[in-house]
Parts: C-alpha cells; structure tokens; sequence
C-alpha cells in the first residue's frame, strides 16, 4: 500500500474514526507540560510541540501501575481498565523507537525466548495491540540528536503508520502490515499525487540536512569499558545532583521499583518508575551501597545506556531524543558527556 | 499467559532460632497448592522472592537441597521491613514465594571433582543446599571441603548439622572465627587466611565460594594465588532486587543481571564484570 493523503479538514472525521476502534493518545498539555494524554477530539491534541516534555512511555509502562490487589481472601489482578486497544497518535521516530527497546526488555523475553515467565503481561497487553502513528519531524530542534544512533527525523522505526505533517494535509505511510490494514479501512483518505510524495521528501532532506553532524559512536562501548575505572566519571558527575528528572524524562529508561501501599490486610502492590540516580536504589538492607557515589551512579547511567544494553541486546538504549538534556536542572548535557568520553584517553588528557 | 508478579501460597511448617539474639531464623515451607509444588523444579544456588502484602518482597537463597523433600527452607536475618514481619509468623501462617529464580551452582561439572566449599555467616544457606545435594549422592563426587567462617561462635548457622558433618569422615569441616573466645577449640582468623592454610590441591578441585561481600573479595584472590583456574571457581554475588526477571533494573552489573545470569558466576565470568565485589 502506498502512501495515502488526509486532508486536515478531514482531521476530525479521522479522530472519531480512530476511537470507535481504539482509546487514542497524542500530545497534549497537563499543567502547563505536554505529555501524551488521552485524547477524543482534535482539539485536544498539541499539533505545535515536537518533543513533549514527558516521553510517551508511560502510556505502556505508566509511571505508577498496579500490578495486583491484595486482602484477606488472597490476590487480584485488576481488570483491564481500558477496554479498547491503545493508538497513539503524533509519535515521533525517538519516541517509536524507543517502544522497540522497551520492548525487548519487556516484551520479547530475550533472555530465554522459549520462557513466556520471561516476559512481562502488563506491557504486552497494552504494547502488543497498538497502533502507533509516526509523526515525522520537520524542525528538529537543537537538543535532538536521534542521528547519532541510527534515527533520523524522517525514520519510521517503530511505527504502523508513518504520518508526515505537509502544511495542509498529513500524508501516510503504512509501516507494518496492521498500518496498512487499518488504512484501508478508512473512508476519508485520498490517494497520494506524485507532488504529495515530493513534499514529503524534500521535508526529509532538509529536516535531515538542518541537524548537527552527528559524533561517531561505532567504539563508544568499548571505550566506557576502558575507561570504567578513571577520573573522568568525576569530573563527568561534579555537577550532577541526583535528581533523576533524567531518567523520568528518558523514553528507554525502564528500570522501576515494587511497593506495596496499603492498610492492614487490605492493598495493592503497585510498580512505580525508579532512578538509578538515587543512592537508595541500590542501598541493601545491611547498609552496603555498591553505588553509594553520584560519580558511580552517573557512570552506570551512561554504561547502562552505551555499553551494558548494546552487549545484551545489540543497541544503544538511546534514541537521541533531547530530553535529558532539557530536563537537566544543572545542564549536564549528555552529548557533551559522550564527546568528553570520545575524547578521553587514559593519561588522562582530552584530546581535541 | 503466566504472570511471573502473582507469589505461591505457602505454609510455615517449622521455624529453628539460628542465634542466641533470634535475628537468624529458619523457615521450612510448604505449598498450600500441590500443583505449584509439582512445577516447582531448583538446584542449589537458586533463590525466591519471599512476598508479605502490605511490606514488600526480597530475595532469600534455598537452604534446601532438591534433594530433600516436603519442605523448602529459608534463613533470614531480621534486618528490614520485610523480613522483621517474616520474623513475626508462627507455625501454620501463610507466606508468598516467588521462584526459583536466578542459575545455580555447576552441581553437574562438580561430578567426579573434588569439591571445596567457602562460606561466611548467614550466606552459608544456599551452600548448605549444595552440601546436602553432594552429600546425597556422595559417591559422585570425591572430596569435600567446607571452609565456614563467622565473626563469632554464635553467628554460624545450622549449628546442629554442622555438628553432624563434623563427625563423618566424608566431609573436611574447618570452622573460623574471627577473634579468639574462650572455649572455642577450631581455627581462629578471617576465612581467607584459612583457605590459604586448609585449602586443597587445586588438582581435580573446584571451587565454590558464598558470603559476604568482604570475605569473597579476599578470598577469591587467595584461590587464585594457590592454583585454581578461572573456571575452577565459582561465587554467587548478591544485590538488591526486586523483579527477579531482569527487567527491574537495579541488580544491573555490566551486561548482566544478577537476578537471571547470576547469582552465580564463575570467575572468569566476573573477570569481565566490573565493580562485582
């Protein structure tokens, strides 16, 4: 199937359209900060921001999930709260990207494919279903830098539908066999003209052209390696205060916590977001911390994502999205991290 | 699809005060439900989430061997949250579990090897598994050591078994303590010096080492120094935990978890694992 035209005054028929079927999010605001929201009508939906301050994981893996109730009479898992499957809608290649990383932690049971205990049913259930629209990015903005890892502003990795914004219509390209599927159904499309499929190219190449030059990351994980035990870690986390907003901001960053909350007999034990930036994340009972130092903590961050998850699972669990570098309240901007590592050597002189 | 968050029901069958203070104590369980007790397949060295609603989950490794059937058993030092409400149930209360998890000791390439066991304080649980495991089919295996240290007479744990093993002439039992006391007639001194003193010929022997983070960071060294391979030697690390599955994400050490590629390890495993101990 090729790519298909959706007039933007037609927007709103394939609103309603999409939630007959499905409970939709897209990018809307909270409280002064965008996220993705559930959406019913067009009005809802923030057309304007390009990176939204929260990432789009939580719709999948939400930042505080219940994963079964608990009294006198033994456990439940809750009913599923949504009855329909999830869409989402206005997902940028970061983003979509990021939920094929999630994925393989949650979702694949990479550590013993043939073990379903592997794999996680509160993740599946939501991920397994969707339906996620692309949004390509027209504009990328200063702090994106999906580039360095094998995105692009146009990729559609990650996506069913990939949907390019051409002023006024949006133009769609199925990705997966259930994009195209979904597509076909529908009534209020146009077929693509010749110029429709060169807008959305030439929006390509400048998008791409407009973007930094990005660093060169081939040996980045054997060079974290090499440097696991030098000075650079403190010199790299001097200014880090621990406060985690990097981590919460971090589409691929999946590490949570077990709680119960409770009264009595009664409660739920819940799976909320957890930090690696804090120093009790590690803490064990007898009071050994084996990360007690921001300096170790930051480091693991950064191993985590460039070094540890490549070995295990072949990729960088970074998509270049920005929002660490947003979000940080010191401004530690994680390619100026990369860059340092890049070009240290082990006399400890950075080079270039 | 199986959700791997949902405990196991199990019974308290019987529970043994390991210390003088009653902050070590022994649980033996069994399952309420006889099919999760038919799935429940382990070896030493493998471990289980123990699950009390309202506080909370930690891991605990089986001091059980296979080997032995009706119950599974459990230290734990009251410590926590978690496990001072698992110091407050009696005979007959229910507890959640969630397990096996984690790998084991190489109990099938220790066959026909002689076996030599470190231990260090409470950690001596999942090591009695393997004690019992080998004992069990004792012609398997030729000799076997064990090297148990604790800081005092009164931190050992399983003491009346530990009596027993001492008095059979199929197992070489060196007791430490860290200090001298009145009255206590075995070796004195931290457990890496014992091994460098007791240890057996590296020929034909492997190594299995548990305890806590101190002693294997100097003991390991010490097998080195006397002869043993990388391959030859074996430890089980333990981190905070919580999922058990890798997924979690804080007992992350390098590329591995300790949860699903560990507890164990081999040491030329860890030789490309940073900070490990």
């Amino acid at each position: 199937m090729n790519m298909v035209r959706l007039d933007k005054q037609k927007f709103s028929n394939f609103i309603l359209e999409l939630s007959a079927e499905y409970t939709v999010f897209a990018p809307g605001k909270v409280g002064g900060k965008t996220e993705f929201v559930p959406i019913r009508s067009e009005d809802e939906i923030d057309f304007k921001t390009l990176v939204t301050d929260m990432s789009p994981k939580g719709i999948f893996f939400p930042s505080s999930e219940v994963l079964y109730e608990y009294d006198k009479q033994g456990i439940r898992v809750p009913e599923k709260e949504i009855g329909k499957p999830i869409a989402v809608w206005g997902m940028r290649g970061c983003d979509s990207r990021s939920l094929l990383m999630l994925n393989k932690v949650f979702g694949s049971a990479i550590q013993m494919p043939e073990d379903e205990k592997f794999q996680d049913p509160y993740w599946k259930e939501k991920y397994d279903s969707s339906l996620i629209f692309g949004s390509a990015c027209n504009t990328p903005l200063s702090t994106c830098f999906c580039n360095w890892f094998g995105g692009g502003p146009h990729s559609r990795e990650g996506m069913d539908v990939f949907v390019v914004d051409a002023g006024d219509s949006f133009l769609m390209e199925p990705v997966t066999g259930k994009g195209s599927n979904f597509l076909r159904e529908l009534t209020c499309f146009a077929d693509s003209t010749e110029k429709d499929e060169a807008v959305a190219k030439k929006l390509a190449s400048d998008a791409e052209s407009s973007m930094a030059a990005p660093m060169e990351v081939t040996d980045l994980g054997e060079r974290l390696n090499d440097l696991f035990e030098e000075a650079v870690w403190e010199e790299i986390s001097a200014k880090c205060i621990n406060c985690g907003a990097c981590t919460f901001s971090c589409p691929t960053c999946h590490c949570y916590d077990i709680q119960d909350e409770g009264k009595g007999s009664r409660g739920k034990r819940i799976r909320v977001w957890d930090s690696c930036m804090f120093p009790i994340f590690t803490m064990e009972a007898s009071g050994h911390n084996p990360r007690a130092l921001s300096s170790q903590r930051v480091r693991q961050r950064v191993m985590h994502k460039y070094s540890y998850f490549p070995e295990k699972y072949g990729e960088f669990l970074c998509t270049g999205c920005g929002r660490c570098v947003t979000a940080c309240p010191v401004n530690l901007d994680i390619r100026e991290v990369l860059k340092t590592i890049n070009a240290y050597n082990k006399q400890g002189i950075t080079n270039g | 699809m199986g959700n791997y968050c949902i405990p196991q029901q199990m019974k308290v069958e019987r529970i043994g005060t390991e210390d003088p203070t009653r902050t070590l104590r022994t649980y033996d369980l069994s399952f309420v439900n006889d099919s999760d007790r038919e799935a429940f397949k382990y070896l030493p060295g493998q471990f289980c989430e123990l699950s009390i609603p309202g506080k909370g989950e930690s891991p605990f490794g089986i001091a059980s061997s296979p080997t032995e059937e009706g119950f599974l058993r459990f230290t734990v030092n009251r410590t926590g949250s978690v496990t001072n409400e698992i110091h407050y149930l009696r005979n007959g209360d229910t507890i959640g579990m969630r397990g096996p998890l984690g790998n084991w000791y190489p109990v099938d390439d220790l066959k026909g090897m002689n076996v030599l066991i470190v231990g260090g304080g409470f950690a001596f649980t999942t090591l009695r598994s393997l004690l019992i495991y080998l004992m069990d089919a004792r012609e398997d295996y030729r000799d076997i050591t064990v090297i148990y240290g604790a800081r005092n007479p009164d931190l050992f744990i399983y003491k009346d078994e530990i009596a027993l093993w001492k008095q059979r002439d199929d197992i070489r039992m060196h007791l430490t303590i860290d200090k001298p006391v009145d009255g206590w007639n075995e070796k004195t001194g931290f457990v890496p010096t014992v091994v460098e003193e007791v240890a057996p010929d590296p020929e034909n022997t492997m190594a299995i080492v548990c305890g806590p983070p101190v002693m294997i960071k100097y003991t390991l060294p010490v097998l080195t120094k006397l002869g043993f391979s990388d391959e030859r030697i074996y430890t089980s690390l333990e981190r905070r935990m919580k999922c058990g599955i890798g997924k979690c994400g804080r007992c992350n050490i390098g590329s591995k978890y300790i949860c699903i590629d560990g507890p164990v390890f081999s040491m030329a495993e860890l030789k490309n694992i940073p900070e490990t101990v």
